[in-house]
């Protein structure tokens, strides 16, 4: 079965002859979250108001398969989370959710019943009537993520979802995105936290400049990358490490060593010839994390164009 | 189904709101409750004017509470808009249903309530007036009951449409500019009112009443001084109809691209090239 929920295809985006967007293609399937990553001024928001059918694009095309439809755009069937977070702060919590589950075609009696589901799930029952601008940053937050979701959307765009939320909260709303994606929507995550990225994402795709700098599952990402990040922590001398094979730099501090193994080094062969005068008491050898492949990659692009 | 949803919220919102309660409400009724308590004392105050005013200056009364009433609405209209704006509440909204159907929501939510607010002032304005002069609202004749809505209503849509995408171009309420200006052209009319009623078949005025933004104004006060011929009615609501149409189609693309602009206030320039748009961003 054809799990696509989301087409994209060579968008093409001006403003003022400045080009936002330009060409680029993805896929979302239903029951994966993609995130959706780059650095400020991407063109990842005009991207995803074109994805959401906010913006027209200039080029290209988006299309949308859910519920056995294909069409243009189901707005009904869409959920966003804004960056930019805006409720009617002088509406109660409770009407504008009310609301604005009534926008995506909801009745009012059944859009109420699962806004109070949802005030429950995140604690904030004793806030339904009182006014949106009453309530803490981190509240609002909440309310916000509640209006992207209690209409059970199949396409679901968030943007900086843990912006403004303490840790404890972080972990509640992972928690609950999991479940969505459990649920068959597709997810589109986009954050600056590349550890909460890898820790939910399937899939990457990194746009810079209104291109795509690279897309694929993070271990497609990680294995063209091609490095290795070593970390020990060793009795004796360090010093002969730099010269094993593989190693491009090395980092001592103490009793802990880091280095980096370059492309096509073999972990194997650099673990077998430590040398025998080293005690070694820890060692990992990992993929280098998503944050130090985002800021490798847009420095190089950076470069290139410079 | 969402329009109506939309409709709903808008109206409901309005008439909760202080602004509303107060300008629209309250200050009519405590107005009249203070001349009906002030007069009552004064045996010799009431009726004053035994003999009931001339039917036109009922129905100029009348013409210029609707007149009022419209403008306030389009106020309303563009400060609800700017609101939504600054408080970036316009980008969701944005992501479930279209800008025409934001701003026809919008526009018709808040002229319901415009009717509200009228008939309020009527009534206030009516039963203060009783008090003076024994007025009677038979006094009108069918064109005004026929014509007068239908100026009200038109004349609403365009003054809110313009009002809508005035504030959607806007950066906060402060902050007019050049496009603020445009909103004040219904208003033109006001300033000459007394020429108008002195002059109601004067050819700049008849032309002025086949103009739509200012025919509400003009040919309010020429039905109400019994100037305007049948077909003269006829051709000035045919034209403001076109015209509601035309602008209301022009507002909502500058409705549209403005919303979700944060930057500068757009030239006369830009806006006349986003009117003429026919794909928006």
């Amino acid at each position: 079965m054809d799990r696509t929920a989301l087409r994209v295809q060579e968008i093409v985006k001006d403003f003022d002859g400045l080009r936002a967007v330009d060409g680029i293609s993805l896929e979302a399937s239903r029951g994966e979250i993609l995130g959706f990553l780059g650095p400020n001024g991407a063109g990842k928001t005009t991207s995803i108001r074109i994805i959401l059918g906010i913006f027209e694009p200039d080029e290209g095309e988006v299309s949308i398969r859910l519920g056995g439809l294909t069409g243009r755009l189901l707005k009904e069937r869409t959920g966003y989370l804004p960056e930019e977070r805006g409720l009617y702060s002088d509406a109660t919590v409770l009407d504008a959710l009310v609301y604005f589950a009534e926008l995506k075609g909801l009745r009012r009696a059944d859009a109420r019943q699962r806004v109070l589901r949802w005030l429950g799930r995140f604690d904030l029952v004793p806030w339904a009537h009182k006014k949106v601008e009453k309530l803490s940053k981190g509240m609002q937050q909440k309310v916000q993520f509640i209006a992207a979701v209690a209409h059970e959307p199949d396409l679901l765009v968030l943007d900086e979802p843990f912006s403004g939320l303490d840790p404890l909260h972080q972990d509640l709303l992972k928690d609950v995105i999991r479940e969505l994606r459990d649920a068959g929507a597709a997810i589109l995550l986009s954050a600056h936290q590349m550890n909460q990225v890898e820790e939910l994402c399937d899939r990457v795709f990194l746009i810079h400049r209104g291109r795509q700098v690279f897309y694929g599952t993070l271990d497609e990402i990680k294995s063209q990358n091609g490095e290795h990040v070593v970390r020990l922590r060793f009795e004796g001398s360090a010093e002969s490490l730099a010269a094993l094979p593989g190693v491009e730099s090395l980092a001592i501090r103490g009793d802990r060593a880091s280095l980096r193994l370059g492309r096509g080094a073999s972990p194997d062969a650099f673990v077998r010839s430590l040398p025998a005068a080293l005690t070694v008491r820890e060692l990992s050898v990992t993929r280098p994390p998503l944050h130090d492949i985002f800021v490798r990659a847009i420095e190089k692009e950076n470069h290139e164009a410079a | 189904m969402r329009l109506r949803s939309v409709i709903r919220w808008e109206f409901l919102r309005t008439i909760r709101s202080k602004q509303f309660v107060i300008i629209s409400v309250l200050i009519p009724v405590i107005v009249a409750i203070a001349i009906f308590a002030a007069t009552s004392a004064d045996k010799d105050a009431q009726q004053s004017l035994r003999e009931p005013p001339p039917p036109s200056v009922v129905a100029l009364i009348l013409a210029m509470i609707l007149f009022m009433g419209a403008f306030l609405s389009g106020v309303m209209t563009l400060y609800s808009v700017v609101k939504e704006k600054q408080g970036r509440v316009v980008e969701l909204v944005l992501s479930s249903i279209s800008a025409q159907e934001m701003m026809a929501g919008k526009v018709i939510g808040l002229g319901i309530a415009g009717l509200i607010q009228v008939a309020v002032w009527v009534a206030a304005a009516y039963f203060v007036a009783s008090r003076f002069a024994p007025i009677s609202l038979a006094a009108l004749g069918p064109v005004h009951w026929i014509t007068y809505p239908l100026y009200f209503i038109l004349g609403f849509m365009l003054i809110a449409s313009i009002y809508a995408a005035t504030g959607a171009v806007m950066k906060d309420v402060q902050s007019g500019g050049a496009s603020g200006l445009v909103g004040l052209i219904p208003y033109v009319p006001i300033m000459f009112m007394a020429l108008i009623i002195e002059n109601p078949n004067h050819v700049l005025v008849r032309i002025a009443g086949f103009i739509p933004p200012f025919t509400p104004s003009v040919m309010l006060f020429r039905v109400g001084v019994g100037a305007a011929a049948t077909w003269e009615i006829a051709l000035s609501l045919v034209s403001l109809t076109v015209g509601v149409l035309l602008t209301m189609r022009f507002a909502a693309r500058i409705f549209e691209i403005g919303l979700l602009m944060y930057g500068k206030a757009p030239s006369v320039r830009e806006l006349w090239k986003w009117g003429r748009m026919r794909h928006t961003r």
